[in-house]
């Protein structure tokens, strides 16, 4: 059965027919076209498909769309803004945290929300923080770092 | 000689894209009319097919093509066609639970899944085997009939005379090691899509390492013309190995395609990825080493039994890969190598980073330690006395060019406090160090009865550079890498780099990314068209400037003449060049491998190798003694990378190893009941996450006499090979209990301290 959503994505205001029994995940990628956010086990175990809802992370496999109503939704394409790359984006990118990337843009997200929520978290917060979000490439140590880097230059008041 | 690019540490070319979810991954395409295939497949380990009934599903508004065997080509297929096992659709029986029966075709996913539901298939259920000593067993049921028994391949090596050597040598220790099925766990699962056009051609669009021999592979068992196949590639979400030979969803994809006129998408679940997407193969290995009473290895005698599951894949390859590595770790005068590969109804395996050398490895390198045990003597100090050494052939025929073997062991010793350790009195924590050494490829192979790679150039008006190489990137850097190697070579900055890999009607004939091969190979290539491309730049430079064309100099896209102070853009050149004379500037490179003298596929053995990559691991663990728990502390990996091209990205490829290595080696194993896997999700088949990471200290090692470019080898495997064994003996010397089986889960580690109490 299909039903009216509204729903904000990255400031932009949507109007959509959608079935009820379909995922944020699927809104997000297939009716409103931003692939950035990726589905890796559809069962929330992974936390590839994490994005934030009004600044909290969710596994978005997890969320059915019309839990979002009325909602803002931010995903990875949102957090650049005018060109410019997020601080946590520029540290993965210095970093070297990204191979594949095909679990970045959730890393990313949760990053956000790790520090939105913690702007100075220990390494055990970090790792606590991030522990839903699975890599196979990378072996952690540099997204351990980026992290660390993003931190201080959230820190040091640079925009975002 | 002054690098500018080489070396360095800079930031991946595709990071933007990735971070900022820009990059397009096969999942990503949009295609106007893609239909969803499905496929339906078997909950039995080993079935005859009796009746399949398609009516109810075809009739599914939606549904647009139902297809079972008798709508596909019945020709079998295998990486190695001559053992040929493997249907598209399943026919007559089922071997494993997952195996390929039906397949649909519908607008969506929910319909596709319904019409999956509404075929009705009889199977008869025939007895199945699990394990590879049933599966040997005379009179055993035949996963393929026709065949005399389950095991119908096998390889023999022999080097000197093992027999005689254990008979004399001073110390002999002897012990079975087992490993188990290891899932690749790549975070994009395998997915595709296929589409043909009106002049009969197939596009395939897929995540594949080898998209060229894919293409045949595809064109083999449709029996079509290779020509008529082209095989897309977009950013990969991983390979690790898995995603090397084809797999069956292509040819169903392009079966469903062809019905329907419409571009088909098949897209693994991840239980199927986990069930069906094939493992690392299990080895079970009897091994004996001998050394005299100084130290010296004198021989090694392997009986090797590599779980194929259901059909061969890469597993014959493997195998022999296996022992090309057997053989070379360290110059053992006396080898043996006896492998059988044994059918089983489960899931195959395939390739997996390190190609079936982490499971000899984790038997060579745990034997050591015991050996070193036996003897009295520090482990270091016996992988030091047979250290592999460079400029020599080894009693197995492997020729050894660079080799920085001990220098890594020292490195890794040292790194972990090797030394103050051992000598740690004990204060009651369950704490422990061990190493390992390995030996890998550092460039592909020749196993094809060749090994060459091209690569093109060609410079814009402006100067930027086109690339295009046939490096596969599946996350692991390789277009950095070539990019870098071209701008070093070319003299121009790294942004003015853009590379064109993934297309194989535009790319070269390549035998693609796998074997640490890519940098070696490919690299080599890519320098070799940046040296063309440069010589016609300089001539075009000398020409504009008036200068003899030796006293050209070109760096970070800036030429001078020597001893001029004055620095012309490079694009002034290019564009003189091409807009006053017409001449654009491009350049070709091609790089063949050259085969040792009197080389044959059957008789090359570790001839095969083009260059050989060593490296040490050196770990601590502390084992909680109420859970069983082994946490490693630390990781000291020291490997060799030749030259080092970037050493973030070489420092990546060591740490990704090592955390595979760690899930190897204390966490991963597909389990199942009745050969139905048990596991299937990340839930309960746990790949290692941020919080089970150790320190890791990656060193780089470069070490000369490799002819790669810039004198770089491949580092994408190693980092893997060495862990599980350097974990095992690190155990070892924190409880004394000796594991020989894969992984050392806490129920084994709590079982093994209960007895060792008692």
């Amino acid at each position: 059965m299909k039903k009216e959503l509204h729903i904000t994505v990255n400031g932009d205001a949507h109007h959509l027919l959608v079935d009820t029994g379909r995922t944020l995940l699927d809104v997000i990628r297939e009716d409103i076209g931003l692939t950035g956010t990726k589905n890796g086990c559809g069962a929330g175990e992974c936390g590839a498909c994490t994005v934030l809802l009004d600044n909290e992370p969710v596994n978005s496999c997890l969320v059915l769309a019309h839990e979002a109503e009325g909602r803002d939704v931010l995903t990875i394409e949102g957090l650049a803004v005018g060109g410019v790359l997020h601080p946590i984006q520029e540290a993965f990118v210095s970093q070297g945290a990204i191979q594949c990337g095909y679990c970045t843009p959730g890393m990313v997200m949760s990053t956000k929300a790790l520090l939105d929520r913690n702007p100075d978290p220990t390494r055990e917060e970090i790792l606590r923080g991030l522990r839903g979000n699975l890599c196979r490439c990378t072996g952690y140590v540099k997204i351990v770092e980026a992290v660390e880097v993003a931190k201080c230059l959230l820190a040091e008041g640079e925009p975002g | 000689m002054t690098r500018c690019i080489i070396g360095k540490g800079l930031p991946r070319i595709d990071a933007i894209p990735k971070v900022t979810g820009e990059a397009e991954y096969t999942v990503d395409l949009k295609m106007q009319g893609l239909l969803i295939g499905k496929i339906l497949r078997s909950p039995h380990p080993h079935a005859r097919i009796k009746s399949i009934d398609t009516t109810a599903a075809a009739q599914l508004q939606g549904v647009l093509a139902v297809i079972t065997a008798k709508d596909v080509p019945g020709t079998l297929f295998s990486f190695y066609q001559w053992l040929a096992d493997k249907n598209i659709l399943c026919g007559e029986k089922v071997r494993y639970v997952g195996d390929e029966v039906a397949a649909v075709a519908a607008v969506d996913e929910d319909t596709a899944e319904e019409a999956i539901s509404l075929i009705k298939v009889e199977y008869e259920l025939l007895p199945a085997v699990f394990d590879i000593e049933e599966a040997m067993r005379p009179g055993a049921p035949l996963v393929h009939e026709g065949n005399e028994s389950n095991s119908n391949w096998n390889v023999q090596r022999l080097f000197g005379d093992p027999d005689k050597a254990l008979a004399e040598c001073d110390y002999v220790v002897e012990g079975t090691y087992v490993t188990h099925a290891q899932a690749h766990s790549c975070l994009e699962t395998s997915n595709c899509v296929a589409k043909w056009d009106m002049k009969d051609r197939l596009t395939i669009w897929t995540n594949a390492q080898a998209p060229h021999t894919q293409r045949q592979e595809v064109a083999r068992i449709l029996g079509i013309p290779r020509r008529n196949v082209r095989v897309i590639n977009s950013h990969m979400g991983g390979g690790f190995g898995s995603k090397l030979v084809m797999d069956m969803k292509v040819p169903i994809a392009a079966v469903l395609s062809k019905i329907t006129g419409r571009p088909v998408r098949i897209v693994n679940t991840r239980s199927e990825e986990f069930t069906t997407g094939k493992t690392r193969y299990p080895y079970t290995m009897h091994l004996k080493t001998g050394a005299t009473r100084d130290g010296q290895i004198v021989v090694r005698d392997l009986e090797l039994i590599g779980d194929a599951g259901a059909y061969h894949d890469k597993g014959p390859a493997t195998i022999n890969f296996s022992s090309m590595m057997f053989g070379t770790l360290y110059n053992v005068p006396n080898i043996r190598f006896e492998a059988k590969l044994v059918y089983t109804n489960k899931e195959m395996g395939t390739a997996f980073r390190g190609f079936g050398n982490p499971q000899v490895t984790f038997a060579t390198e745990s034997q050591l330690d015991e050996l070193a045990a036996k003897m009295g003597i520090d482990p270091f100090d016996l992988r030091m006395r047979n250290s592999n050494c460079a400029m020599g052939t080894t009693s197995c025929g492997a020729e050894i060019c660079g080799c920085g073997m001990s220098e890594c062991l020292q490195a890794a010793a040292d790194g972990i406090g090797w030394e103050a350790k051992k000598a740690r009195p004990d204060d009651g924590a369950l704490r422990g160090v061990g190493l390992a050494n390995m030996v890998h490829t550092g460039g592909g192979g020749r196993f094809y009865g060749f090994n060459s790679a091209e690569a093109f150039i060609k410079l814009s008006d402006e100067g930027t550079v086109t690339l295009i190489t046939s490096a596969l990137d599946m996350g692991q850097g390789s277009h950095t890498t070539m990019a870098q190697i071209a701008a070093e070579e070319l003299g121009v900055s790294l942004d003015d780099i853009n590379i064109l890999s993934n297309d194989t009607d535009l790319t070269p004939y390549d035998l693609g990314s796998w074997g640490s091969r890519a940098t070696f190979m490919d690299g080599n290539a890519v320098q070799a068209a940046a040296r063309d491309a440069k010589v016609a730049l300089v001539a075009a430079a000398a020409e504009m400037l008036g200068a003899d064309p030796a006293d050209i100099l070109i760096e970070e896209s800036q030429i001078w003449v020597k001893g001029s102070a004055e620095k012309h853009p490079l694009s002034d050149i290019v564009d003189h060049s091409v807009n006053e004379h017409g001449s654009p500037i491009s350049g070709t490179g091609r790089f063949v491998d050259t085969l040792p003298e009197g080389y044959t596929i059957p008789t090359a053995f570790a001839k095969n190798i083009p260059c050989f990559s060593f490296g040490t691991q050196a770990v601590e663990v502390e084992i909680d003694p109420e859970t069983g728990q082994v946490r490693v502390l630390k990781v000291v990996a020291a490997h060799e990378t030749g030259t080092t091209i970037n050493q973030t990205m070489a420092e990546g490829q060591i740490e990704g190893s090592i955390a595979q290595g760690i899930g190897f080696a204390l966490m991963e194993r597909l389990l199942r009941v009745d050969g139905k896997v048990q596991n299937d999700r990340f839930l309960d088949y746990k790949i290692p996450n941020i919080g089970d990471m150790p320190e890791i200290e990656a060193i780089l090692v470069e070490s000369e006499g490799t002819n790669g470019p810039f004198g770089a080898k491949g580092i994408g495997e190693p980092g893997l090979v060495p862990t599980a064994p350097a974990i095992a003996n690190a155990v070892f010397d924190a409880i004394g209990v000796r594991f020989h089986e894969l992984p050392i889960t806490r129920d084994a580690v709590l079982k093994a301290l209960k007895e060792k109490q008692k």
